[in-house]
């Protein structure tokens, strides 16, 4: 058992310890936000939003129940870090612990994740590091070249993450919408989703030039979540902008934001942003209060918003925007993240509202498809 | 939606005693939904026969009837206080089934009462297995294969199509009363008979085995607008097979993916809306295949129960508060969440620790039952714990069950205890890993899931770390964090718990107090709700006005129960009234004392030395109550003075004078105080050389064998001859047998008084109904006092008074005394509040706790205050009746004496003597029949004195029947009586007639080892069928004086002021 360090920007050090399964303890630096669910760890660590992050699980045991490569979210794990109470680290044939390892993610446990988290809290979402040291002196010092390294990341997170070709998948309902999904870093089961109700899809990367898309002839456009800054996103709000008023546009999470900037709406940084599994949702599209699944840093100033763009769900925990529609611009965006995983299920509606309410009858598909 | 207006008076029904399958927790929920509704500014009209409850305290409902849970007291109710609406989800079982009876029978109709929280359609959708069952075949959901059996045939034809192991289920039953598993197909016949007689509607379902399967539990709410959340999932260590209740359990769920997790929650949120719940909480049971992933559904609890209770405390969500809130008409985005005070109600909690329960068991009380657990509930309480891991959690609660100051001790291991489902099972899962057997060998034993395994086997191996090296900061920081206690480590490095202390002190590894606050710490919380871990640093904030602790009593047991959580409840609140802040400190998940807002400072925490000087030293208490507690904090408080904390109340001495028998009897000796004569015998020779002193009859028992066994009530030399032979083996030097003049025919009362300085009140004189030789705790009893002559009366409060004095007592004094020949014996003496004190409180009015607060704290009363509380002046006549789990423990026998067996108790409240003796029995659920036959077995010397009481039957129309002797007797003296065969004289016999239905109720007198033995069938088929089996001449008389007063049909009642 060696010591491991979680450093943040403020000087503020965690202790830990480091597995010995481990011993070449990859180091690494990036913002540090917390996640309050209580499962869904691989989930977490495979979906693109967390790119560049250190994620600190409140939930205190983890990989209590294995792995299990067909819940990806994406190829890959995006993850700078791995912080929690207690590793499961038992010996079954793949554990979680292994698989964070060969995916050369820092592992720390034994951290008093509670402190850390009224410490991420207070502080906002501060950059930090995690590192193998002897003590928390030499961890600073590691971890101060850490953090700069790691700041100079292009600031277009969406850019890094989303693909660099396009690609497309068949759908399940052959008289289904043609989508096209603007990839800003997608969650595998947004695709999913959208793969169940249409009859194609074709996923193409977060700058491709609008007329590329359009030469598709898609019915509507699908913008997916992403990580880091909508305001540092390129190309995309133009894209989107042009596309306004003439396709359906669904927006979910970076999507959602990226949708009200091409509004003309502002965005900011939120003090430390929600990632959990438990934020209630006021939803007055689907008329109804739900538990959704989070994870967002940044979200849209409703004020800003055009007048005839209403904000049609709100996150009753602290009122902020979490969705807004409009009808006569056809566009519909979701901050939280109605294809769940993890998380609960019940926004998943709001996939069959964007195909049977958004789409013309002729493109609907399936119109026995009820809400 | 805002509240409804157009009520304004609502019904809530409790659940009555405290029964396995039904305890504490529903004083919980329903003291919690009365604050609410009274706070919302709602009449609330209570309901509960059990007087040991908060609830039924005046101040917590605008009006109260402690009357019996029973259709025509209800009616009666119903009629005169016109309510607008019925909430029947608050009170267990009982209160479902009896709103269901009042909406059957037209009484909710006639007098225009609403149902809330749930209607009749949503209850049997729910409660009927067969509705229920349609109900999920809509949804797609699954359930284990069954069929649904009606009579014994239909049983036979069942068992054919299912295949064996089955797992009975009878309908509308509480705990899984009268199910069971079983394993072949004569179990099987047996079980089904007894389930198919346990189902308010005959009917069972019978049920292919999942037995293996891991086992799941969602705690759920939904609102008028459909606003589904679940508040918590618990996942059982047990695996299938083992009734939740008597299940280990964890929180949250811990062995789920994701994926496996929402696909259970959405198929509960389907169910609760198919099922038809407009509001309220509920619980859903899940079976979850170990491998396969394949998930069924077990049922569904379609009101608050004791998983909720678990749930609010584990949580930080209060559902039965909200559960009220909603009923009239609230929404769950309208109400805030208490301990955030920011964020809506409408949230799933994230917890950041483990949350870890223990059901406590008491098989050592039923001689002859198996101790074997099944889908049939048989623990009597449980403890909760919370750590930052699953380990840390479940040593918290290990220790925090009172066993053993170790928590995991060494045991003598047996493979066969782990083979099968036992309350001992977790000790020898333990013991197994020590002895170096595999996670997989125990696995294959047990099937409980190798994660739980793991935990476990990786603390065995740690613990084998601790013993091999020597203690260092590093390894006794792990140890902490581990969850061992310093009384462990202890005994792994030969040194003393202290020892083990002081290192800690020294290193400063201390435990740190986290808050219990909904969100993982994603929002600022102020609630004072604390729990201990080794893990994180604290967020206790140390209190800024003067603090005082209340030690609570920790597990329900037989003998230490609800009643004690009156007292601190109590307790808590008549401090807080004196200025001072108030930390209460329990680990009992089931009730009121632990709800957040009940204390100051609340902390979950076990009731052990250690745990508590370690929070003592971060609260810095001006003092501590141990009185209110029971026996648990009475055992404390001497460690705790050691420590320099400060007992409030009687000193150390007082409390040793009361628990030392030696000291005691000086003192009674030194006020002329008659003690019964004891003396203590190594050998046969030793004990001839006492009979003199002591005298016959005489009560033996070897001294160190606990709960009562071998104790046998001796009345010659010839039989103490034969009592030593018999029991030579445990009767040595070392381990004398006690012997204790037996007062038989005696009288017995408790006395309750409190004592302050310069002032003494009494709280009353309870008179035992049974003779002596019944635990106090299990024979019934009244207030004011039926037999005892007034000056007999005057006596006892005097020499009382007297006692109090001498023993310098300050606070509550509770003494069981034996009136014979108008001579008065003091049998005990106990310097706390006791179980009658919650019982004398609510029959006098009087409030005995408060004042006890009063006297803990020194402070003076005026004499005409102290004038003022006069305990006989009672306009009603309080009849104290007890209810017994035997039904629970198949061979237990019903038979009572010096041992407590009973699980809670009722009170029958009348104007005469007989009728508050009507409710006492109808509220313990023993029948009063009508008419029919009443079978006697009697020893000889009852049968003259009994002659007057059934020619009296007889003349009431009773029928007879009895044992040859006895039906002989009864010939020659005028009373007609049908002669059946005993047990051993062919059949048919007696227990035939008895468990065919012909028999109504049953007198059983015994004396002696041997008429025990042969009489046991006869009680045995009682307990099984129901039927009243009084085995006490005086608790006979008492019944027919009820039977007499019943059959004139008047039903009275009245709220208590």
């Amino acid at each position: 058992m060696k010591k491991g360090f979680l450093v943040l920007e403020s000087g503020d050090v965690f202790e830990g310890i480091t597995l010995s399964e481990q011993s070449h303890f990859p180091e690494k630096a990036g913002e540090v936000v917390f996640n309050t669910s209580h499962s869904g760890y691989e989930e977490i660590a495979t979906d693109p939003s967390y790119f560049s992050q250190i994620i600190v699980m409140t939930a205190p045991m983890q990989g209590n129940y294995g792995v299990d490569a067909k819940v990806w979210e994406s190829e890959k794990m995006w993850i700078q870090g791995f912080v929690c109470v207690q590793m499961q680290n038992t010996k079954r044939e793949n554990t979680w612990s292994q698989l964070l390892i060969e995916n050369k993610v820092p592992i720390l446990t034994e951290v008093d994740t509670r402190r850390l988290v009224i410490t991420l809290r207070s502080q906002g979402t501060p950059w930090g590091a995690i590192v193998a040291a002897e003590n928390a002196e030499t961890a600073k010092q590691k971890a101060v070249g850490l953090i700069a390294e790691q700041k100079k990341l292009d600031n277009d997170w969406v850019h890094l993450c989303s693909r660099s070709k396009i690609e497309d998948r068949k759908g399940l309902k052959p008289n289904g919408p043609r989508v096209a999904v603007l990839d800003f870093g997608a969650k595998e089961n947004i695709l999913r989703e959208l793969v169940l109700r249409t009859s194609a899809i074709r996923i193409f990367p977060a700058r491709t030039d609008v007329k590329v898309i359009e030469d598709w002839k898609p019915d509507s456009i699908m913008l997916t979540n992403g990580p880091g800054d909508p305001a540092a996103v390129k190309i995309a709000p133009d894209t989107i902008r042009q596309l306004l008023g003439r396709i359906p546009v669904f927006g979910i999470c970076m999507g959602h934001q990226v949708l009200s900037l091409a509004l003309g709406a502002k965005t900011y940084k939120m003090k430390f942003g929600h990632r959990g599994a438990n934020h209630p949702i006021r939803d007055e599209l689907l008329n109804k209060i739900y538990m959704s699944s989070q994870n967002h840093g940044y979200a849209v100033q409703a004020e800003t918003l055009p007048v005839d763009v209403l904000v049609t769900q709100r996150n009753l925990n602290d009122q902020t925007v979490a969705g807004f529609y409009s009808k006569k611009l056809n566009c519909l965006g979701i901050q939280y993240h109605p294809e769940s995983r993890p998380g609960p299920h019940e926004a998943t509606q709001l996939f069959d509202f964007f195909i049977n309410e958004m789409h013309p009858a002729t493109t609907k598909g399936n119109k026995s498809y009820e809400l | 939606m805002p509240k409804l207006l157009n009520l304004k008076r609502i019904l809530i029904i409790g659940s009555g005693p405290i029964q396995i399958g039904q305890a504490c927790e529903f004083d919980y929920s329903g003291t919690q939904a009365c604050k609410a509704l009274m706070s919302e500014g709602y009449e609330v009209i209570l309901v509960n026969s059990n007087p040991a409850t908060i609830m039924t305290d005046p101040e917590i409902a605008t009006r109260t009837y402690i009357e019996p849970l029973k259709f025509d007291y209800l009616k009666k109710i119903i009629e005169l206080e016109k309510p607008d609406a019925l909430i029947p989800t608050l009170g267990g079982q009982t209160a479902l089934n009896l709103a269901l009876e009042l909406d059957k029978k037209g009484v909710l109709k006639e007098n225009n009462v609403q149902m809330l929280g749930a209607t009749p359609t949503i209850i049997e959708a729910a409660e009927d297995r067969e509705k229920f069952r349609s109900i999920l075949d809509e949804l797609s959901a699954k359930y284990p294969k069954s069929e649904m059996v009606k009579n014994f045939e239909q049983g036979l034809k069942a068992a054919d199509i299912l295949g064996y192991p089955l797992i009975l289920r009878p309908n509308y039953t509480l705990g899984g009363g009268g199910g069971g598993i079983a394993y072949t197909p004569e179990e099987y016949k047996t079980m089904l008979v007894q389930a198919l007689h346990e189902s308010p509607t005959s009917e069972v379902l019978v049920e292919e085995s999942i037995l293996g399967w891991k086992e799941f539990e969602l705690e759920v709410m939904r609102d008028q607008a459909g606003t589904f959340v679940v508040v918590c999932s618990i996942e059982n260590f047990d695996p299938c097979g083992v009734h939740t209740g008597d299940s280990i359990t964890v929180a949250p769920q811990q062995t789920l993916t994701d994926e496996q997790y929402q696909a259970m929650r959405d198929e509960a949120c389907k169910i609760i809306n198919k099922v038809g719940i407009q509001t309220g909480g509920a619980n859903i049971q899940f079976a979850v295949h170990p491998t396969t992933g394949e998930r069924v559904v077990i049922e569904m609890n379609p009101r608050v129960s004791r998983s909720s209770a678990l749930a609010s405390k584990a949580t930080g969500f209060p559902i039965a508060k909200i559960a009220a809130l909603l009923a009239v008409g609230y929404n769950l985005d309208e109400l805030k969440n208490d301990i955030t005070k920011v964020t809506p109600t409408c949230y799933e909690p994230a917890l950041d620790y483990v949350v870890v329960k223990i059901p406590r068991f008491a098989f050592e009380k039923f001689q002859g039952s198996k101790d074997l657990l099944t889908t049939q509930m048989k623990s009597v309480g449980e403890v909760m714990s919370m750590g930052r891991t699953f380990q840390e959690s479940l040593m918290k609660a290990l220790a925090a069950l009172e066993m053993s100051s170790e928590a995991i001790p060494d045991i003598h291991f047996s493979l066969e205890k782990i083979s099968y489902p036992n309350s001992q099972r977790i000790w020898h899962i333990f013991q197994a890993f020590r002895h170096g057997l595999s996670i997989d060998q125990i696995h294959d034993l047990t099937k409980i899931h190798h994660w739980f395994l793991e935990q476990i086997h990786s603390l065995v191996a740690f613990e084998a770390q601790i013993k091999k090296n020597d203690l260092t900061d590093q390894n006794l920081r792990q140890a902490k964090k581990y969850g061992f206690t310093d009384a462990r480590i202890a005994k792994l490095k030969n040194k003393t718990p202290l020892a083990i202390a002081n290192l800690r002190n020294e290193w400063k590894i201390k435990p740190s107090y986290l808050q219990v606050d909904t969100c993982a710490a994603e929002f600022l919380s102020s609630t004072p709700y604390f729990y201990s871990t080794y893990w994180s640093a604290s967020d206790f904030q140390p209190p800024t006005k003067k603090i005082v602790a209340v030690i609570g009593s920790g597990p329900n047991r037989i003998g230490q129960g609800i009643e004690f959580d009156y007292s601190c409840v109590r307790g808590v609140k008549a401090l807080q009234k004196l200025g001072y802040q108030v930390a209460m400190i329990n680990s009992n998940p089931e009730t009121v004392s632990t709800d957040y807002d009940t204390s100051d400072f609340l902390f979950f925490e076990p009731l052990t030395e250690e745990s508590i000087v370690e929070i003592f030293e971060q609260i810095k208490p001006v003092g501590f109550i141990a009185q209110l507690g029971g026996q648990t904090p009475i055992s404390l408080a001497a460690g705790l003075v050691k420590k320099g904390y400060n007992l409030l109340g009687s000193s150390l001495d007082s409390l040793d004078q009361a628990e030392d028998r030696n000291q005691f009897s000086k003192i009674c000796r030194k006020l002329n105080l008659r003690i019964p004569q004891s003396a203590m015998a190594g050998s046969i020779e030793d004990a001839l050389k006492n009979e003199q002193l002591v005298g016959y009859p005489m009560i033996c028992r070897p001294s160190y064998v606990i709960g009562g066994r071998r104790m046998e009530v001796i009345e010659n030399q010839a039989e103490l001859h034969s009592y030593f032979e018999r029991h030579y083996d445990f009767i040595s030097a070392q381990n004398p047998c006690m012997m204790d003049q037996f007062l038989s025919g005696a009288l017995e009362c408790d006395v309750d008084l409190v004592r302050g300085p310069g002032w003494i009140v009494m709280g009353g004189i309870v008179e035992h109904i049974e003779a002596a030789g019944v635990h106090s705790g299990d024979s019934m009893g009244v207030v004011p006092p039926q037999r005892l002559k007034f000056d007999t009366l005057q006596k006892i409060e005097k020499m009382s008074q007297e006692l109090a004095e001498k023993m310098n007592i300050l606070g509550h004094l509770n003494l069981q005394l034996a009136i014979k020949d108008d001579e008065i014996f003091v049998l005990e003496a106990n310097p706390r509040s006791s179980r009658s004190v919650p019982f004398l409180a609510k029959a006098t009015s009087i409030p005995l706790v408060d004042l006890g607060i009063a006297a803990q704290m020194s402070i003076q009363l005026s004499p005409e205050q102290v004038a003022s509380y006069r305990w006989a002046d009672l306009k009603q006549i309080c009849v104290k009746g007890v209810v017994f789990p035997f039904k629970k423990f198949a061979e237990s026998d019903s038979i009572l004496g010096p041992e407590m067996k009973s699980t809670g108790e009722t009170m029958g409240r009348a104007t005469t003597y007989s009728e508050a003796l009507v409710k006492a029995f109808v509220s313990s659920s023993l029948n009063l029949p009508a008419h029919g036959e009443v079978f006697l077995s009697l020893r000889d010397k009852d049968k003259t004195p009994l002659l007057p009481l059934f020619k009296n039957l007889q003349n009431m129309g009773y029928k007879f029947s009895a044992t040859r002797g006895t039906a002989d007797y009864l010939g020659q003296n005028g009373v007609e009586c049908l002669a059946l065969n005993k047990v051993h004289e062919g059949r048919p016999n007696c227990v035939d007639r008895i468990r065919s239905g012909q028999v109504n109720f049953v007198i059983n007198t015994t004396s002696g080892r041997q008429s025990l033995e042969a009489s046991f069938d006869i009680r045995r088929a009682c307990t099984d069928y129901s039927i009243p089996c009084l085995t006490e001449s005086d608790a006979a008389e008492a019944f027919v004086m009820a039977l007499e007063k019943s059959k004139t049909g008047r039903i009275e009642v009245s709220h208590i002021t």
